[in-house]
């Protein structure tokens, strides 16, 4: 217990530091923020933006952001939470300036009916473990490579309310669609995300 | 005193439909109670329940635990040389 609130002392302090080297200029703290929370960054946005090409660029102009806004850091939050959020606008800034590109229907993802509202094959239990904590890493590969087959209109209505955990009237703000349309979108992409692992996690 | 209901109200595919206003609590009550009663008698669903859960419940703790790889040391160079322009 008192080595653990001594490492968060000292992470506390390191950060204090770093930040009062940053807001004097010093040209190598720029370097070591970029190094300590760039990786980070960088997975958040791959993973708004679904792996592509436009996610250095995304980076770079989320520390871009970053930088001019560290004079109005309070340090309200740890330095890590608050460029988890840049990032996060900063893909959300991407996704809204580039050109809607032609996606997977969600249709194509989504669980299949007969004609009596019966599925078309049964639903299979998961060969998972049900306490999350106890999932491997191999088994969360496989769930994040899922979430990126998602098309793109339902992939950030999730990675905003389910991973980030927005609010659904936030998520509206930020998306500038209503807030029926979040719901709406965020449970096709559960329900397509499920079908996905279905493939992967469903017993025979 | 309310209606009874069967859970036969509502096909599989409306059940799934409903399923996230059902586990929100924002269904009204009727609707509610024929999720219950269909969810006691359907294997299926009470299956596609659990799963949906463990979706949501699994991409979050698949996104917060993600490996984190350092990014490439020109990257770091190209932001750190982008402050100095603007």
């Amino acid at each position: 217990m008192s080595v653990l609130s001594t490492d968060a002392d000292r992470e506390r302090e390191e950060e204090a530091s770093l930040l009062e080297r940053l807001r004097a200029g010093d040209e190598r703290s720029f370097e070591q923020l970029v190094m300590l929370h760039g990786g980070a960054m960088l997975a958040v946005i791959r993973r708004m933006l679904g792996h592509d090409a436009d996610s250095q660029d995304c980076l770079q102009d989320a520390f871009t952001s970053a930088f001019k806004a560290l004079g109005s850091f309070q340090g309200e939050s740890r330095l890590g939470t608050w460029l988890h959020r840049i990032a996060v606008n900063a893909a959300l800034m991407k996704i809204r300036s580039r050109k809607r590109r032609p996606e997977r229907p969600i249709e194509d993802l989504l669980p299949r009916y007969q004609a009596d509202g019966h599925r078309e094959t049964p639903v299979p239990q998961w060969a998972v473990a049900q306490d999350v904590t106890a999932i491997d890493e191999d088994t969360r590969q496989v769930v994040r490579h899922c979430i990126a087959e998602l098309p793109e209109t339902f992939r950030v209505v999730l990675m905003l309310r389910d991973i980030e955990e927005c609010s659904t009237e936030e998520t509206s703000r930020l998306l500038e669609i209503s807030v029926a349309n979040v719901k709406t979108r965020l449970h096709r992409a559960r329900q397509a995300l499920r079908e996905l692992l279905d493939r992967h996690l469903g017993e025979p | 005193m309310s209606e009874q209901v069967t859970g036969l109200e509502l096909t599989c595919q409306e059940v799934h439909q409903y399923l996230m206003a059902y586990l929100e609590r924002e269904l009204p009550p009727r609707e509610q109670a024929i999720i219950d009663a269909h969810l006691a008698i359907c294997v299926d669903c009470v299956n596609y329940l659990a799963t949906y859960q463990q979706t949501v419940s699994m991409a979050r703790s698949a996104c917060a635990n993600a490996p984190v790889a350092p990014i490439p040391a020109d990257l770091v160079q190209a932001i750190v040389a982008a402050r100095n322009v603007k």
